[in-house]
């Protein structure tokens, strides 16, 4: 298909446009340049907005980070992790994600399709346990390999020490044996014999200090030696612990797909029922009422079980999601008092004289002051959250429900609302206050009622400067929802830092690193959205179609 | 009794005008400022910059207070701004998130509360004809000229049907082209509407060729009616016969004499009519301008 020039030339300009509502200005020269215009142009803008950007990302990562900072700093549990050590945490955090989801549908899963699984399974894990065994071979033979180069790098260095403790030995008893002579040749009132005897003693236990360090220095160059890593046995080790991390997952998945499968074991229960039934027809009295009762019993349970879910561990997408569900949440109930709060204050200075205390003492608290109190609030109006309807009315939301909401859900929502509603009361205060003298003017000739003035002139000519206070809370609120997640464990971004602190395990500090990007770049998500509304209500760019 | 109401429209009495100075005395802007303007009658009120023009104009729309004095429309002494008293701002003050056709339906819908939609609908495309927009409703503020923008503050004002139009340097900001345009755009509605207007400028012959008598303000602070000269041409008034008209140059003359030599002296306001400013003037003079006139055109 042939697009004419004029086609060309609007998509051109609608990616232009796109590009420039979206803030993504780093795109638009690439743009230009498919377009071949100007390429010398845009290729020094690609230069300086691409190229100059990646190789600063590439030179503090794997040059300054890699090269310089992770051989310098220790931590508690070792070294800092590498960048590509870091990538590897990002893989598995997010094996673990695809795992969860895999186990959740093994457990559901029924009739030909799971016995098709099972015997897929089946394959899968005697092959993997295969290549693990493999694994152990060439770790156990790598570790035989690696400990004979250390034996024989110990070796000389030991032999050393040995010879070094001989000496210095023979040297302390000849020097022991001096002083046992001189201190019998004194005789006793000979003032410079005792001082020549104290200053030989002195020596003798100088010198005993010095042999010590000679034997410490060595002793820990042989320690060192022992300790020794082989670059190969990490690797190979790494490969092992994989396959066991896999062979572990396939097996959990096999007894899902077999013992603990949902239909397996609801089939299991109503052939037992059947059992019953069939025998209760031949009973009578106390026994028949027995076995009636315990049909019932197993039919509840049947129900119980036909109803109930997969129960994995979270994975850290689900977190993200629910951190941002929560954010948001936080975010429009915020919004929801700010705004309307903002205008009254822009349009009447008595009501912001009355705010302005309020607005002075509470904007700068701490999220994590009002978080105990916002959760001993919460808790309080759920004492029983489990059973409360309105829990019970969230819970069976339909895109929310998933999510669980719980009080700490909410208590981190309402702390984030709290913290970050500031920037959208001062903006909008500001907005409907600064409003154009000239606007309001006509507004006036016009004799627009209040109602006409707020919604036709003052609000959508303070829209902008709304949204640039909008754009800066959700920012403040992404920041202060993961601290609140922390501190409330409800259930997400922050809680998943928590938990991998207190777990302390050796990939704990790089999967926390993992999250400061995903954090990172899911403000930026945000912040991007933001920006786009914010040039839409803005008047140049008013009513803009992408 | 007729001829007598209309003959005082509107009537400005003794109009004073205080600001505070920056020490908080109150400074007098305009002091005594008398002037009577018949219906339909178009005024221009032209002065130096700053003396206090658009002051009186904001006065007589209700947008300023009024310090001492009063003002009259149409028997009832005003209170506040109102739709019997448009105005068109000297920039064009649109809302720049709404369309031609919104921005004037703003002031229509509060205006007529009681009328149909569609009736609404018909006053807005009327008035944005009128002004010749009547392809252009749908489009946005920033898509348009600035004397496109203005011809939306004209709709948006006439829309309301006022009996007053009150123009604050409409074309201030327009290019000599495009101000022509509006005049005429101008002349015409008020030709059709039979409106009373003002309109404040500084352009000589702006001021000579669309009104029906020139208010000329004395220089502030406590700035009034200086003189008034009547403009004696017929309407309607067609732009190329006005200017060609010999007495245009007299009348400009005698407003820019005024302006240069004249416009310090307070008193008694002047009125020069028609036959009286030939005599006043110097003859010769406005012949030469007349005749270099016809060589160059
Ligand atoms: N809001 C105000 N406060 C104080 N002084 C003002 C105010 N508005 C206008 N003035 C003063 O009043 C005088 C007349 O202003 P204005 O009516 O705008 O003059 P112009 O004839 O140029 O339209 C000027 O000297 C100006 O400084
Ligand atoms: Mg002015």
């Amino acid at each position: 298909m042939v697009l004419n020039f004029v086609t060309m030339k609007k998509i051109k300009y609608s990616l232009l446009k796109t590009i420039d509502i979206t803030g993504l200005t780093f795109l638009d020269p690439v743009v230009r340049l498919c377009y071949g215009e100007e390429p010398q142009v845009q290729l020094k803008k690609i230069g300086q907005w691409i190229i100059v950007p990646l190789i600063a990302v590439f030179v503090a990562l794997f040059v300054i980070y890699d090269g310089f900072i992770v051989d310098t700093f220790k931590t508690k549990s070792g070294k800092l992790p590498t960048s590509s050590k870091i990538y590897s945490s990002y893989q598995a955090i997010d094996q673990l994600h695809d795992d969860e989801l895999a186990k959740e549908k093994a457990y559901n899963l029924s009739g030909e399709e799971r016995e098709v699984e099972l015997k897929a399974v089946e394959e899968k894990i005697s092959s993997v346990a295969k290549a693990l065994e493999l694994a152990g071979q060439a770790v156990a033979s790598q570790q035989e390999v690696t400990k004979a180069s250390i034996a024989s790098k110990v070796a000389p260095i030991q032999a050393e020490y040995e010879a070094l403790k001989e000496s210095i030995k023979v040297a302390a008893t000849a020097r022991a044996e001096e002083l046992e002579l001189f201190s019998q040749s004194m005789t006793p009132g000979d003032e410079s014999a005792a001082e020549k005897l104290l200053e030989l003693v002195r020596a003798d236990d100088a010198q005993d200090t010095l042999d010590r360090e000679k034997r410490n220095l060595i002793k820990e160059k042989i320690s060192v030696t022992l300790g020794e890593k082989s670059l190969d046995l990490e690797e190979i080790k790494a490969e092992e612990t994989y396959f066991s991390e896999r062979l572990a997952f396939l097996k959990t998945y096999k007894t899902l797909l077999s013992t603990e499968n949902k239909s397996l074991i609801i089939d299991e229960k109503k052939g037992r029922i059947s059992a019953y039934e069939q025998e209760l027809t031949t009973l009578t009295g106390a026994d028949a009422l027995k076995k009636a009762k315990s049909i019932v019993k197993q039919e509840s349970v049947i129900s119980k079980k036909e109803e109930s879910e997969y129960a994995g561990s979270k994975t850290i997408w689900y977190q993200v999601k629910r951190s941002v569900l929560c954010v948001f949440t936080g975010f429009f109930l915020g919004s929801f008092l700010a705004i309307p709060i903002g205008i009254f204050c822009g349009l009447n200075k008595t009501f912001m004289a009355m705010m302005t205390p309020f607005i002075a003492i509470f904007k700068p608290v701490s999220p994590i002051v009002w978080l105990p109190i916002i959760l001993i609030l919460v808790m309080g109006a759920f004492p029983n959250p489990d059973k409360h309807p309105f829990m019970e009315f969230l819970g069976e939301l339909p895109l929310i429900g998933v999510y669980k909401i719980n009080p700490a859900f909410i208590a981190s929502a309402i702390t984030v609302a709290l913290c970050s509603l500031w920037a959208t009361m001062a903006n909008t205060a500001l907005g409907v206050a600064s409003i154009d003298k000239d606007h309001m003017n006509v507004a006036r000739v016009l004799k627009l009622g209040f109602f006409a003035r707020l919604f036709k002139i003052i609000i959508p000519s303070s829209l902008p400067l709304i949204f640039a206070g909008l754009r800066i809370s959700l920012g403040v609120g992404w920041m202060v929802l993961i601290a609140a997640e922390l501190l409330s464990s409800s259930e997400g971004i922050g809680k998943f830092v928590f938990d991998e602190f207190n777990n302390g395990g050796s990939d704990s500090l790089a999967k926390m690193v993992v999250v400061v990007f995903i954090v990172g770049i899911i403000g930026l998500i945000l912040d991007r959205i933001m920006v786009i509304f914010q040039r839409l209500v803005s008047f140049e760019g008013a009513p803009a179609t992408i | 009794m007729i001829t007598k109401e209309n003959s005082q429209f509107v009537e400005i009495s003794n109009l004073i005008k205080e600001y505070p100075n920056p020490y908080g005395e109150d400074f007098r802007v305009v002091e005594n400022f008398d002037l009577k303007i018949k219906e339909g009658e178009f005024i221009s009120l032209i002065g130096h910059s700053g003396c206090g023009k658009s002051t009186v104009l904001t006065m007589l729309a209700g947008l300023n207070e009024i310090s001492g004095g009063g003002i009259i429309v149409g028997n009832k002494e005003i209170d506040g701004p109102g739709p019997d008293r448009a105005v068109v701002f000297q920039a064009p003050c649109l809302m720049p998130w709404m369309t031609a056709f919104d921005n004037v339906m703003l002031g229509v819908k509060n205006v007529y509360p009681h009328v149909s939609k569609q009736e609404r609908i018909q006053i807005v495309e009327y008035s944005l004809s009128a002004v010749g927009l009547g392809d252009e409703m749908k489009k946005y503020p920033r898509e348009m000229s600035g004397g496109m923008q203005q011809r939306v503050g004209i709709a948006r004002a006439i829309a309301l049907q006022p009996r007053v139009l009150l123009l604050d340097e409409p074309f201030g900001r327009l290019d000599s082209l495009t101000r022509m345009e509006l005049q005429d755009v101008i002349i015409d509605i008020l030709a059709k509407e039979k409106l009373t207007a003002m309109i404040v400028t500084h352009d000589v012959d702006e001021a000579v060729f669309m009104a029906d008598r020139c208010v000329m303000m004395s220089n502030g602070p406590k700035a009034g009616v200086g003189e008034i000269l009547e403009i004696g041409f017929p309407r309607p008034r067609e732009r190329k016969e006005v200017f060609d008209d010999p007495n245009f140059f007299a009348y400009r003359e005698h407003l820019l004499a005024f302006l240069e030599q004249r416009s310090h002296i307070k008193g008694e306001p002047r009125v020069f009519a028609n036959g009286e400013i030939l005599g006043f003037m110097d003859k010769e003079r406005v012949e030469v301008i007349r005749r270099n006139h016809e060589k160059v055109s």
